[in-house]
């Protein structure tokens, strides 16, 4: 195997691995603000792409103009699934898989909808510069793979700046610390709890959209990446959003290193596996568990 | 864990005592309409007795799921994985090396036993979220598995020519013959399955459903039940495949996909988690109900999805919990001291 394949795949581990990690970063998201797993965080991710396709195709809009917008949609829907699905559960102290179960119910839902809505096609979007991929040492790099890396940090360091320097972004950090001392301070733990969702939506869209254009959309990829983004955050540490950043660059790595050594066929039991072997020797992640 | 569902304790705490007529009806409703749609199917044959069928494999299939989850009140999202054990060891084994019936469903059975033994003992030790995605990376492994090892199981092709359901020379061809093996099939596994929750083990499935400490305060060796429940799930898991693939006669990945995961779940849901006559009911209800209304059938998965949560949000008892509130009722006014 020379370096340059190797290197290659390096490349693009790390791209799609920015895009797990912010999936993961809206796992965390969420169960910081609540300590619900989300297991619908997927919808958000597929949506991202399918709806900016559905604006841009049919509705004509301009490509930035149909990113904002189908953002901006996702987190709303994301703030009606918590009203209409995860809050009655909620108040109700349903079992904690109970809560999977319906959010896992939910993802099957949104799923269905968009097949009946657009098609089962495969749609995918253009890259947001179209240059010529630059070459770093016999590596080609795509300009869309840049685009994700620096999109993702710049959100890693907006969501920094967001959790430490915004007073609700201090309000959603005391929830996860102590809800109910939270609830105290006079913080309104369910609107952070909505908050959370709409934050979460958003960044699984903007995950999706970046990511659309080197792979593609269609209704059903949205439980492979949900269950990519669910390993970043358990490699990371569960509840660390940093973390689950972490992971995921290290899940899209060993990915691309496995599926260059057992082939494409096998990158989705690779993935599991190494879920698998963390949960067992190591459920609390490299950094160890939040809290 | 506190997750356990108020049914398993209501039951066992219900006294055996004084049994009202209302209550005797009560009880024997969930039965009797299982019998009719069973019934039914045998008498009119044709689609309805395929539908029915499938409704009994799956019957199978959620009271394995029951034992573990109602019961025990533990989590798996990936016993899709035993069935396909199962269904794949009766598929290879027949057709490819001639095995008769029994012998590939024991060897079915035993290997996913086997992997339940391998695969439990590190995933039980998980609670809360580690132990769901656990579970289901479980499932969509065996799943890719399944798709990816052509060799073997032939990919999204699928393995044909699986013989039907059969022993010693006599074979259950007809829709009506096949009817009849699994509906004695299901009345087996209920029985089995009422028999495992009234002796010790059951008990002690019970106990580590209401606290898990509190269980282990007693004595109870929690690992070693949560492991028995986990198996004895798997079991049931592993026959249900078996049996479909013999009824069917052709097996392909997708019959074990995230798509059985949430549909067992439903029917779970809608029987009435915990209790005996729930997977029975639940699994003939969420399969005949789809087929009444031919239009739906576009809209399945997304029926079932909707279904699920609002019977999560509204009714997370199911039907056996209309059932039981029939059966109490009497109990407010009489009964109660």
């Amino acid at each position: 195997m020379d370096s340059a394949l190797i290197g290659q795949s390096l490349v693009s581990g790390l791209g799609i691995g920015c895009v797990y990690g912010l999936i993961g970063i809206g796992f965390c998201v969420i169960y910081n603000a609540s300590g619900i797993v989300n297991f619908a965080q997927g919808a958000f991710v597929m949506l991202g792409g399918m709806i900016t396709h559905v604006l841009l195709v049919r509705g004509q809009l301009p490509y930035f103009a149909a990113i904002v917008l189908s953002v901006l949609v996702v987190a709303l829907l994301g703030v009606v699934i918590e009203r209409l699905v995860v809050r009655p559960l909620w108040k109700r102290n349903a079992p904690m898989f109970v809560m999977i179960l319906a959010t896992l119910a939910a993802q099957i839902v949104i799923e269905r909808l968009t097949f009946l809505a657009v098609d089962d096609q495969p749609k995918t979007l253009p890259v947001f510069t179209d240059l010529p991929p630059i070459m770093v040492g016999g590596v080609a790099v795509n300009i869309q793979s840049l685009w994700i890396v620096a999109g993702s940090l710049a959100i890693v360091g907006l969501l920094a700046l967001f959790f430490k320097g915004t007073r609700t972004g201090k309000a959603m950090r005391a929830c996860a610390i102590n809800r109910e001392a939270a609830a105290l301070q006079g913080i309104p733990v369910h609107g952070m709890l909505a908050l959370a969702f709409g934050l979460s939506a958003g960044l699984g869209a903007i995950a999706g959209i970046m990511l659309t254009p080197t792979q593609y959309t269609a209704f059903n990829v949205g439980v492979p990446f949900a269950i990519s983004g669910f390993i970043a955050a358990i490699i990371g540490g569960f509840g660390r959003p940093f973390g689950a950043f972490l992971g995921g660059l290290t899940l899209g790595v060993v990915q691309s290193v496995a599926i260059l050594s057992f082939g494409a066929g096998l990158k989705t039991v690779v993935a599991l596996s190494v879920l698998l072997l963390f949960l067992f020797v190591r459920p609390s992640g490299i950094l160890g568990a939040a809290k | 864990m506190t997750s356990s569902p108020s049914t398993t304790l209501r039951e066992a705490a219900r006294a055996p005592g004084r049994v009202s007529l209302r209550g005797l009806a009560a009880r024997a409703a969930p039965w009797l309409i299982a019998a009719c749609v069973v019934g039914y199917a045998l008498v009119v044959g044709g689609y309805a007795a395929t539908v029915v069928a499938f409704a009994l494999i799956y019957a199978i299939f959620v009271s394995g799921l029951n034992v573990f989850m109602g019961l025990t009140a533990q989590v798996s999202f990936g016993q899709s994985a035993f069935a396909a054990i199962g269904g794949y060891a009766s598929a290879v084994l027949t057709t490819e090396y001639e095995w008769g019936l029994l012998p590939a469903m024991g060897a079915g059975l035993a290997g996913a036993l086997a992997f339940a033994f391998v695969v439990g003992y590190p995933t039980l030790r998980l609670k809360g979220h580690y132990l769901s995605m656990a579970t289901l990376a479980i499932g969509m492994i065996t799943y890719e598995v399944a798709v990816q090892w052509d060799s073997v199981t032939q990919g999204y092709l699928g393995i044909s020519g699986i013989p039907p359901l059969g022993i010693a020379g006599y074979e259950a061809t007809s829709d009506r013959q096949i009817l009849v093996v699994l509906s004695l099939c299901v009345v087996a596994t209920v029985l089995a399955v009422a028999r495992i929750r009234r002796s010790r083990v059951g008990r002690a499935f019970a106990g580590l459903a209401g606290s898990e400490e509190a269980a282990r305060a007693l004595g109870i060796n929690v690992a070693r039940y949560k492991l028995l429940s986990f198996l004895l799930s798997a079991g049931f898991g592993s026959l249900s495949g078996s049996l479909f693939v013999h009824v069917v006669g052709y097996v392909s990945p997708e019959v074990f996909s995230l798509h059985m995961v949430i549909l067992s779940f439903t029917m779970l849901y809608v029987g009435g988690i915990g209790t005996i006559a729930g997977p029975v009911v639940g699994a003939l209800v969420v399969s005949v109900l789809p087929e009444t209304f031919r239009a739906f059938r576009d809209y399945q998965d997304l029926a079932y999805g909707a279904a699920l949560i609002l019977l999560l949000i509204f009714a997370p008892r199911g039907l056996a919990g209309l059932f039981t509130a029939i059966e109490d009722r009497p109990a407010k006014n009489g009964r109660s001291s």
